[in-house]
């Protein structure tokens, strides 16, 4: 390519300018619209619906290392964590446990089916590739590639204030959603299902990092 | 004493000729026009087989006419028999075209909302005239596709007919195979009944594992956190509107780019390196009109009755699971024969590497095939490399299909799936298929089976002791009870009672049978 060559294509005309910078134009236009229409698509999430906040009077939550406690509008298990729980074997030592309640998501982590509380086996077991998990949420067996995915909450008394919300326990990778004991005086769980908070990752057979 | 004059042209020429042959010049003259340029003696002389005239006027339907446009005025005689197409691209179309009929005709008692769906789907089968027929014919031409594009695009490579100049008539091919698929995919879901329902959940949540954009995608594809009335309507909406769109604009870029280069000739026909399919000498030709035309009537004809004896006499029905439920997922939920690979893939790890990244290498390997693949000869002994290299794909895409099945693999807890055997999650099964009468109330042990009253309390018990052996390790010093009760008039109660460990653990689950299911018949 020489500077002959080059030069010998003929000049840029203000004609052939202007449907460039025209041409820009439009397709900065078709990108809006693109934007646009996606924009249009997503889905709106309302409040009292799944997707917004639910929800649950306190009586409604099981005791202590009882079974957990299926709340379908929320599409939620809420499980409540005791000592027996916390000392159970079959929990990857990675993980922090701690005392109290959490909001599992009913959906398994691997491909969206639901897994069921299997009392038999003392833990959550997905039908449709076999993923295993614990109450405390960690899996323990399976495809699955991270702990039950949960959703904060907060806990509110008689006059709505909050007495106690929910956050992230452990650091780096084993951070996830944390456990809260019921504080006195709360008189209902409001489970915000629009902040989906997902499970730390977890891949080793039997469970761990 | 008129104030303006009424002229009919036709009367004028019947003054002058009288009406016969008026009437007969007018017929001429319609069916010329018809047929865009074949008078009656023309078709005539086609429906007889004569010679053609010269000039040939039945080149002029395909030079003048739209539908006939695109048709090509004549086929290369050695591409007319079954070898080497097998006829797979024509019979793609006819299964398209099928597909289209029959899906119109079900749209008129189908509404795609969650509270009316299935509803829809039991009217269909059992109210509607022909209506079993239409939508089992729908199904059954629906799976006929996909392997019949399947089996075009394997033989396609065989012959090696996706080599230069046809490399894009290839990639459209790929398309339009991708389109099959999602066409397929998105109907899954109308029925609304469990299988739809957990299947396509499972298919959208593995769009959720593509890298940074795949939550979106997940949200886009179901309208909201769950497949609901929303994900329905955009399913429905692209299996009926969308992807035919798409679809039948890249079959007539498929085929015009098949009619333009000409297709392609048995390898042995050809020299090697060369394209001679365009220029067809005059006495290898198979014309359109009348030879190929019949021909295709006469297939259209045997591949529909075919079908029809298949969803009639042969007894072949669309299955319909129970109503869809977004709070139970049923156990052993498969994934449609097509997608069992893409299954049995996620079984072997990660499903980001093995459900997004794998597949879509894979599948753009296929696209760019004949980019790559540039050998110049399409003769069998030369491409030895890429014969074993197809040979393997089938060989391993059966065994992950495999692999992709329930049986490989997933069981909930021994009790579980002991009863399940019984009333599985996914269909009828043994209990509900047993004739009403011959379930009497009472209380039932699996261990005494060779006591029982009838023979269909006979069969199920046996079958549930069986069972209960088989699971003989999990389930130590086990027990199995059949308990039935007449909980309503036309209406049984059945408790299954799991005992093992000596009594020490139980299981139990509640069916209700009616005397009208008809599950058995």
């Amino acid at each position: 390519m020489t500077a002959e060559a080059v030069g010998a294509a003929p000049p840029l005309s203000r004609r052939e300018f202007l449907y460039y910078l025209w041409g820009a134009s439009m397709a900065l236009f078709m990108a809006e619209m693109g934007g646009a229409l996606v924009w249009f698509s997503f889905p709106r999430f309302k409040e009292g619906e799944f997707g917004g906040i639910i929800t649950v009077p306190i009586a409604d939550i099981p005791a202590p290392d009882a079974e957990p406690k299926d709340i379908p509008e929320a599409r939620i298990w809420v499980v409540n964590l005791g000592q027996g729980r916390l000392t159970d074997e079959r929990q990857p030592e990675e993980y922090t446990v701690k005392a109290g309640i959490k909001a599992m998501y009913k959906i398994c982590v691997h491909l969206g089916c639901l897994y069921k509380w299997v009392p038999t086996n003392d833990r959550f077991e997905c039908p449709c590739h076999g993923s295993k998990f614990l109450t405390t949420g960690a899996r323990i067996d399976g495809p699955a590639n991270r702990n039950l995915d949960a959703f904060p909450f907060e806990f509110v008394d008689e006059q709505g204030n909050v007495l106690a919300k929910s956050g992230l326990m452990g650091s780096g990778k084993t951070e996830e959603g944390d456990a809260v004991e019921i504080p006195a005086g709360a008189v209902a769980l409001c489970i915000d299902t629009g902040q989906r908070m997902q499970g730390a990752p977890n891949t080793e057979p039997g469970g761990g990092i | 004493m008129a104030l303006f004059q009424i002229h009919i042209p036709i009367l004028d020429d019947i003054k002058a000729n009288g009406l016969m042959p008026t009437l007969i010049a007018k017929t001429d003259e319609t069916v010329t026009r018809l047929t865009a340029g074949l008078n009656v003696g023309d078709v005539r002389s086609v429906l007889r087989g004569d010679p053609p005239k010269r000039p040939n006027p039945r080149t002029k339907p395909h030079a003048e006419a739209f539908w006939m446009h695109m048709r090509p005025t004549y086929f290369h005689k050695r591409v007319m028999p079954l070898y080497p197409t097998f006829r797979l691209g024509w019979l793609s179309m006819y299964f398209l075209v099928i597909e289209t009929i029959t899906g119109l005709v079900l749209m008129l008692w189908y509404t795609p909302s969650p509270l009316v769906a299935f509803e829809n789907m039991l009217d269909i089968m059992a109210n509607v005239p022909f209506g079993l027929m239409m939508r089992d014919l729908h199904r059954l031409g629906a799976e006929f596709m996909v392997m019949v594009v399947l089996l075009h695009m394997l033989r396609t490579f065989i012959t090696g007919s996706y080599k230069k100049p046809r490399q894009f008539t290839w990639f459209s091919g790929g398309v339009l195979l991708l389109l099959t698929l999602f066409l397929s995919f998105s109907g899954y879901l109308l029925p609304w009944d469990q299988l739809s329902l957990w299947a396509v959940t499972i298919g959208a949540s593995m769009a959720e594992a593509t890298p940074m954009i795949g939550r979106e995608v997940n949200l886009l594809v179901r309208g909201g956190p769950d497949f609901g009335t929303n994900g329905l309507l955009r399913f429905y909406l692209l299996h009926v509107f969308a992807l035919p769109l798409i679809a039948f604009i890249f079959v007539g870029v498929h085929y015009y780019k098949v009619i333009i280069h000409g297709h392609s000739l048995p390898p042995e026909d050809e020299p090697v390196g060369e394209d001679t399919a365009r220029k067809v000498p005059m006495d290898r030709r198979s014309y359109f009109l009348p030879d190929v035309a019949t021909k295709e009537i006469y297939w259209v004809a045997m591949w529909t009755a075919l079908l029809i004896l298949m969803v009639t006499v042969g007894n072949w029905h669309a299955p319909l699971e129970p109503h869809a439920d977004n709070q139970v997922t049923p156990l052993h939920t498969t994934a449609p024969w097509y997608f069992l690979w893409l299954q049995g893939m996620l079984k072997l790890g990660d499903k980001v590497f093995w459900g997004v990244i794998a597949p879509g290498i894979l599948v753009n390997l296929v696209f760019v095939m004949p980019y790559l693949e540039v050998g110049p000869s399409r003769r069998y002994i030369h491409r030895r490399v890429g014969l074993t290299i197809a040979a393997v794909s089938v060989v391993a895409f059966s065994a992950l299909t495999y692999m992709g099945t329930p049986f490989y693999a997933v069981s909930s807890s021994a009790d579980q799936e002991v009863v399940a055997a019984l009333v599985p999650q996914t269909h009828p099964g043994p209990l509900r298929s047993t004739p009403f009468e011959q379930l009497p109330a009472g209380q039932y042990a699996a261990a005494q089976w060779k006591s029982a009253p009838t023979a269909g309390l006979r069969e199920i018990l046996e079958l549930y002791e069986h069972e209960l052996h088989k699971y003989g390790d999990e389930l130590p010093d086990s027990e199995g009870m059949m308990i039935v009760e007449d909980w309503q008039v036309g209406l049984k109660k059945v408790t299954l009672r799991v005992l093992w460990n000596s009594g020490e653990d139980t299981f139990e689950q509640n069916v209700f049978l009616h005397q009208a299911s008809g599950y058995g018949e």
